[in-house]
């Protein structure tokens, strides 16, 4: 995982201070509680040391500030000891960007009900703002608001290790009553949080939007190993392949429906604003909702079936004709 | 070949600010210019004695920006009994300015929050900027752990291109510009503004400033931003403006709350819809009467959260937002028709 870490010139140079920070005292640790620690590339780590140990302070001085152990190195183990001076002999404050990137993130946190509690995250924001050297202004805000009775009943679920049950409406509407879930992790995108569980009745890992969900409990019944052993990607949506292909346009009042759905392959730029990429959707009859909102910024290129999805959604509700959606509809 | 480690590597960007870091921490009396590019490796080599040290004269102060970036600030001094001759100037790092506070400390919970709140922006515009400070954080010994945040993934959203130039532009204090697209007319302007926030409504980006057009406060919202944010020079330099007290931005804050506050919209749901459980009128289930109000801060994006539930919300009130939602429905019929 953290081989594929790639860093930059700024980032290798942030890691030289941070390890200097970490290492000066004198502790010794082994190259692999480094990488574990930083989570970056082993590579990285020894590039760092090494260029950390041929540090000169003044031309004049031949020898390097920081002195490493190669023969240590060599065997995975890392130490730094001055030779003559202290130069960096402290951990190094954070950047004012650094600080509110941070201190964004946390705002994100405490917005999110019942997740974490949000005293310590008052608590961290102090700590950010006066660790900043320079005038500090929020430049952050972020609200979001979630009921959050089902949250706490499946994060009390997913400490103790057992599934729950709670009616689900889905994209059709159509609501299951007492659905067995075996939760595996909150996925908060953005305002939307899902719950990401396994299905014992699909016997594969769903995402399912909280807004959509009631009555969340607790069972007495341990989440599986299946489910345990399941893979979770990122993406909320995963495509399967019956899935249809289709082409969409967006203007940019529309760019976050590349992020709702993963494209097939990079958008390209139709002019300077618009974008057209490709999507994989399960249903195209589920399309009509998600592109109708927009109210002409999102169009469905290609397939014709997926337009006229789109077409009848909108004709339906402006009452003109009713929708071709077939009774059989899952 | 009689280097301290027989692998061989190149003097790059990162050793040479490092080497500059250190130095200019070291020198607690400062350094002229001069005496730094003769001395710090990596300028050193290239300094040519008696001859035009432009270039790397430029290098140094590019370098100079790259630590700020970084967190680091240079402090210049001028020699009291001499003029603004840099030639005289000295640099220096103040430990004070340089240190993480002695007296604080993170728990094994805190950093862990830390780690999840950088995460938070995993992919995301600050991305950059967060893991960079986890990874200082982390020189501080101490090693993320709390049970209570496992399986929790928090994703900030932010797919506006124009997020990461305009939070640099709040942090630098520069004034830009952009072409945006008023929602009621699809008209495009171009509009001025000095950026004070970015504040995120409803899963909505919005950068609030000073619009040099109107003369006040205003709220963009970022999607409607149809063109690349642009600093604004004036003659070679760029344009910068200095932020107000946190109040004036506070107050502006406040004005936008009030005004969704004041704004109010009457729908009637079908009973049992899908809109009925989204609106969360199904919690109540004594609840008989089929209309919902509504605050809102912006009508276009309740349009469109509005024609999600096509015909199962009408909406009563503000007739506007009717043929609004109408209008959208007639323009997405008519698109792919």
């Amino acid at each position: 995982m953290a081989d594929e870490i790639k860093l930059n010139d700024a980032d290798r140079f942030n890691l030289m201070l941070a390890l200097t920070g970490l290492l000066v005292d004198g502790e010794e640790y082994t190259v692999e509680e480094l990488v574990e620690h930083f989570k970056v590339p082993k590579k990285e780590i020894v590039k760092a040391v090494k260029m950390i140990s041929y540090t000169d302070l003044m031309k004049s001085n031949q020898d390097g500030s920081y002195e490493v152990d190669y023969d240590d190195l060599r065997e995975g183990f890392v130490s730094i000891r001055y030779t003559f001076s202290k130069a960096i002999d402290e951990v190094p404050r954070l950047s004012s960007r650094q600080a509110s990137a941070l201190a964004a993130g946390l705002v994100y946190l405490s917005s999110l009900p019942g997740l974490v509690d949000n005293s310590e995250i008052e608590e961290l924001q102090k700590i950010l703002a006066s660790d900043d050297s320079t005038e500090k202004k929020k430049t952050v805000l972020i609200e979001t608001v979630t009921r959050d009775s089902d949250l706490v009943a499946i994060r009390e679920a997913m400490a103790s290790g057992f599934s729950i049950t709670c009616d689900y409406l889905n994209l059709r509407g159509e609501t299951t009553l007492n659905r067995e879930l075996e939760p595996l992790r909150i996925d908060s995108q953005g305002e939307v949080v899902y719950l990401r569980a396994w299905c014992p009745v699909n016997n594969d890992v769903r995402s399912f939007r909280l807004d959509r969900m009631r009555n969340a409990k607790p069972t007495a019944n341990p989440i599986s190993e299946a489910a345990l052993g399941a893979e979770l990607v990122d993406e909320i949506y995963t495509s399967s392949e019956t899935d249809t292909v289709v082409t969409l346009e967006v203007d940019p009042e529309a760019y976050s429906l590349i992020y709702d759905f993963k494209p097939v392959e990079e958008p390209e730029s139709v002019n300077k604003t618009v974008k057209r990429f490709k999507i994989h959707v399960g249903d195209v009859r589920n399309l009509g909702r998600v592109i109708a909102r927009f109210g002409g910024a999102a169009r469905v290129i290609s397939p014709e079936i997926a337009r006229q999805s789109v077409r009848d959604f909108a004709l339906n509700a402006l009452g003109e004709r009713s929708s071709t959606t077939p009774k059989d509809a899952e | 070949m009689a280097s301290k480690d027989p692998d061989d590597f190149a003097l790059g960007k990162p050793e040479r600010l490092f080497n500059l870091t250190c130095t200019l921490l070291y020198a607690s009396e400062g350094l002229t210019k001069k005496q730094i590019l003769q001395t710090v490796r990596g300028y050193d080599d290239e300094y040519k004695h008696g001859g035009d040290n432009s270039t790397l004269e430029r290098k140094f102060e590019r370098d100079k920006e790259s630590l700020r970036e970084i967190g680091i600030r240079i402090e210049t001094e001028i020699p009291k009994h001499e003029d603004e001759n840099n030639q005289v100037s000295t640099y220096r790092i103040k430990r004070e300015g340089f240190s993480w506070p002695k007296n604080v400390k993170l728990t094994p919970k805190q950093l862990a929050l830390l780690n999840l709140a950088a995460e938070a922006w995993a992919g995301g515009s600050l991305s950059t900027d967060a893991s960079r400070g986890i990874t200082k954080l982390r020189a501080l010994g101490v090693v993320g752990q709390s049970s209570d945040i496992i399986g929790i993934s928090p994703k900030i959203h932010t797919f506006e291109p124009s997020f990461k130039d305009i939070d640099f532009a709040i942090a630098e204090s520069q004034v830009i510009q952009f072409d945006y697209r008023i929602p009621k007319t699809g008209e495009i302007q171009t509009r001025t503004l000095q950026p004070w926030l970015m504040r995120q409504i409803a899963g909505a980006w919005l950068v609030l400033g000073f619009d040099e057009m109107r003369e006040a406060p205003r709220n963009f919202m970022l999607r409607r931003i149809v063109s690349k944010v642009r600093t604004v020079t004036e003659g070679r330099e760029l344009r910068l403006f200095s932020a107000p007290e946190q109040s004036v931005i506070d107050a502006a804050v406040l004005e936008l709350d009030e005004h969704a506050r004041s704004q109010e919209a009457v729908l009637k749901i079908t009973p049992g819809s899908e809109a009925w459980f989204r609106y969360e009128l199904d919690l109540n289930p004594s609840r008989k009467d089929d209309s919902l109000r509504l605050n809102y801060h912006d009508l276009f994006v309740l349009a469109e959260q509005l024609r999600e539930y096509a015909d199962q919300i009408e909406v009563i009130e503000p007739k506007e937002l009717a043929v609004l939602v109408q209008e959208g429905f007639r323009k997405v019929a008519d698109l792919h028709g």
